[in-house]
């Protein structure tokens, strides 16, 4: 328990993490991680003291990654503008980004209203009613899809096996890129193992986090908790595709809220990938893989990253026959959820993730390979070209 | 997953020690936890500045023998630590961005006090010979950085080479429009910009006397390579030495750069944010270190292992009341149980503080060993900070010790087939 114990007197100073921000890096206006985290944390503890530099933190954890002395930095961070926001209300922006399941619920109870939602999304673009309320409008906005991934996946006919893993797809896998839970799916059950979904399950609370929305956060992670326990009691491990959700359902759950089953939970919480490592390291993956004859560039998340236990999409992609995969390492992409979505963050958003754009063009590729949606959004409209989860990569690879 | 050799520590022994594994051909997978000391270390190598009387040695070399026996450098030999020296200098060519010194030389380098260190290898943007032979030094300071101040650096200087040098402290105004507190890394990223250098350029260009050689912060790019150096010597017309300064010291972190880019080009798989709390460990050989996450620990097994995770500052050692502990294999470290005998009344004294040298004791492969010098595990090595019987912030001789046990623990791995 006292490793998740909140101590900034474990931060010694040393600037590791201000030397590793992103943020800082792009923008002289965030006075950095050890300032606005665990320095000024000491003074809210015995009063009120707000930096106005702390709307600048993305919550992208790289201080986290960085330190070593597991000071959960960005955590600091977010739960000061947490606390910012017990008294200031957030902006009609900051509301819309937040609530971005609500809006998705709305676009797909209406057959076509997605359709309909991307168009006004596009006109509010050209129209510059995006700027007004401080959403980019150069920014890559998600689309919604034509059908939700749990709509899709009620109508597929699994094979019935008895290993069964439950999916929390999150809302972008749902909403915005389906195709990466049906590939999901796809590999489960080349890997003889079925998909069970929960349509209970909310919003992870990663949006609401980062825009102050505490409170309705620990409600969403109240809620998903309770699901996940009833399901691992049955003996289900819990698979998420999407790092970030991964992150915050196991992690940043426990660094926020006092939820205790978390902890036992996490044990058999399970990104994809990482998923798979286990399944090859019990000699259990199902490695009749179709010849590829291609290059791809991988960049790995950095909510991954935070996660401590390495890319397992280049091990696993590293597998298929004939494809060459080569780890990017060029940083953070820049976007951070909703991040790089606001007006005002948008350049430094583009500024962070220059180096990595700048990488992947170099190389030559057409294709980057990513966990996270909202980094390959942003890689898209960076570098500009196509981009793929491992997950449906390895999905082709067994058609 | 399983490899030929497993690292605990991302600081200078741990990427070194990968470095020479990964080269003679082994499988290495590094665990990290945070991006290591070496970030914000001063990113030169010192191998021995001072003898044991805190007096100045001529040349490193001079004073290995002098060391007492159970000094590391002892251990791994004068020759092992020439050939780690050779083989860092190796990739620093092979990564553009060369590091210069040998065993037999001092460097003194100027710091942020207006001083002058003893070290041995340096970075070319550090290579302060050539303040001897000018009579024009400038120091150079930005305004709004702190902790950098080059009137004072030029004062003390002023000492050191003597009346018949002319050193003169200049100011250089940074146009940034708004924000925090400047550090030399804003500074570096500023000239790591066109505009950075060319507004640099403009202000020092008719300040500086042909053949006058410029002291600046760490300041000259964040990229390990030498760009901004030559960009910046050709235009100005001049030689610039960094000085050695505060965290976060920009040349720390190149090096670290440096030295990721050539382990990964080997194929060393670096895990990040993994904290390793206990070994596996049977009949005196290791069969898996265990991290613990937010989620769940995690088994990472390999043939052989090298335990380099710092000291004290590090984390690698942890000091508790009358007793140091090495948290992961729980090795036997000699210590006073006397806490006042653990340091010097004066903390700043002319002697050595054994809270310091306390560590973890090896035998001549590394290993650790007993208190009565019995091989405890036979596929574990120490390398870097947490080995006893050296104070390297007294004798100056941190990086050193690092790159030495580093080279000696890789070199003493045993042959994969000897576990197969």
């Amino acid at each position: 328990m006292s490793k998740h114990l909140i101590n900034p007197d474990k931060c010694t100073a040393c600037t590791s993490c201000v030397a590793h921000c992103p943020v800082t890096a792009a923008t002289r206006k965030f006075r950095g991680p050890k300032m606005v985290g665990p320095a000024l944390e000491r003074m809210r503890l015995s009063q009120q003291d707000e930096d106005p530099s702390l709307e600048y933190c993305s919550n992208c954890k790289n201080c986290d990654i960085s330190c070593p002395s597991g000071v959960p930095i960005s955590t600091l961070n977010m739960l000061a503008r947490a606390k910012h926001f017990e008294s200031n209300k957030q902006s009609l922006r900051d509301n819309i980004l937040s609530h971005g399941e609500q809006m998705a619920k709305l676009s797909s109870a209406i057959p076509g209203m997605s359709a309909i939602t991307n168009l006004g999304m596009a006109i509010g673009r050209k129209s510059g009613m995006l700027e007004l309320v401080g959403i980019s409008g150069k920014a890559p906005l998600p689309s919604y899809a034509g059908e939700s991934f749990i709509k899709q996946f009620k109508k597929l006919r699994q094979e019935n096996f008895p290993d069964k893993v439950v999916f929390f797809p999150g809302c972008f896998i749902n909403y915005n890129d389906p195709q990466v839970g049906m590939d999901f799916v796809a590999v489960m059950q080349k890997n003889k193992i079925e998909v069970v979904i929960d349509e209970e399950f909310v919003c992870c609370g990663s949006p609401l986090v980062v825009n102050g929305y505490l409170t309705e956060a620990h409600d969403n992670a109240q809620k998903n908790t309770d699901i996940i326990t009833k399901w691992i009691e049955k003996g289900y491990p819990i698979i998420t595709c999407c790092t970030s959700c991964g992150l915050m359902l196991k992690q940043e759950y426990q660094e926020l809220f006092a939820l205790d089953a978390v902890k036992t939970n996490a044990k058999y919480m399970y990104d994809s990938l990482e998923f798979l490592t286990i399944l090859k390291d019990d000699g259990r993956l199902n490695k009749s893989f179709t010849k590829f004859d291609s290059k791809y560039i991988y960049h790995a998340p950095c909510h991954l990253r935070a996660q401590g236990f390495g890319l397992p999409a280049l091990e696993v992609l590293r597998l298929i026959p004939g494809l060459t995969i080569e780890d990017a390492d060029a940083g953070c992409c820049g976007i951070a959820g909703s991040y790089g979505l606001k007006a005002d963050k948008y350049d430094i958003s583009m500024s962070i993730g220059k180096n990595l754009f700048d990488r992947i063009i170099a190389t030559g590729v057409d294709t980057a390979v990513c966990d996270c949606g909202t980094c390959r959004l942003q890689i898209g409209h960076g570098a500009k070209v196509k981009t793929i989860h491992p997950i449906s990569l390895l999905s082709k690879a067994y058609s | 997953m399983k490899s030929d050799l497993l690292i605990i520590g991302g600081g200078l022994a741990g990427l070194f020690s990968a470095a020479v594994a990964a080269k003679s051909g082994r499988k290495v997978h590094l665990l990290t936890y945070g991006a290591g000391t070496l970030t914000i270390g001063g990113g030169i190598i010192d191998v021995l500045g001072y003898d044991n009387d805190a007096k100045p040695l001529k040349t490193p070399e001079e004073g290995l023998e002098k060391l007492s026996a159970n000094h590391p450098y002892q251990k791994i030999g004068k020759h092992t630590l020439e050939k780690a020296l050779e083989f860092f200098k190796e990739i620093s060519i092979e990564e553009g961005y060369e590091y210069i010194g040998e065993l037999g030389k001092m460097q003194w380098l100027p710091t942020a006090a207006g001083t002058l260190k003893p070290t041995c290898l340096v970075p070319k943007t550090m290579d302060a010979r050539v303040l001897w032979h000018t009579n024009n030094i400038y120091v150079v300071g930005f305004d709004y950085l702190k902790d950098f101040y080059p009137q004072l650096v030029a004062k003390n200087l002023q000492k050191v080479y003597g009346p018949y040098t002319t050193i003169t402290a200049e100011m250089c105004s940074l146009n940034f429009a708004e924000g925090r507190d400047v550090s030399s890394l804003d500074v570096a990223r500023w000239l790591d910009t066109k505009d950075g250098r060319e507004i640099f350029i403009k202000q020092l260009k008719n300040k500086i006397k042909p053949k006058g050689v410029v002291i600046v912060p760490p300041i000259l790019g964040t990229l390990p390579n030498y760009e901004v150096l030559d960009s910046l010597e050709r235009q100005l017309d001049c030689r610039l030495v960094e000085a050695a300064a505060m965290p976060p010291a920009v040349t720390g972190l190149r090096l670290r750069m440096m030295l990721l880019s050539y382990i990964k080009k080997l194929g060393v798989t670096v895990i990040e944010k993994a904290l390793v709390t206990t070994a596996i460990t049977e009949n005196g050989h290791c069969t898996a270190v265990v991290t613990d996450n937010f989620d769940r620990q995690r088994a990472y097994q390999a043939h052989s292992y090298i335990l380099a995770n710092g000291g004290l500052y590090g984390g690698g050692l942890k000091a508790e009341p009358g007793k140091f502990i090495e948290p992961i294999f729980n090795l036997p470290i000699n210590t006073p149980a006397t806490i006042e005998e653990w340091s010097n009344v004066n903390l700043f004294s002319d002697k050595k503080q054994l809270f310091a040298e306390i560590g973890v004791e090896v035998d001549e492969l590394m290993r650790p060993v007993s208190a009565d010098g019995a091989t405890l595990l036979s596929n574990v090595h120490v390398a870097g900070r947490n080995l006893s019987g050296y104070d390297f912030c007294y004798e100056k001789s941190g990086n050193g010790v690092a790159l030495a046990s580093a080279y000696k623990a890789a070199i003493s791995l045993q042959g994969r087939d000897e576990y197969e």
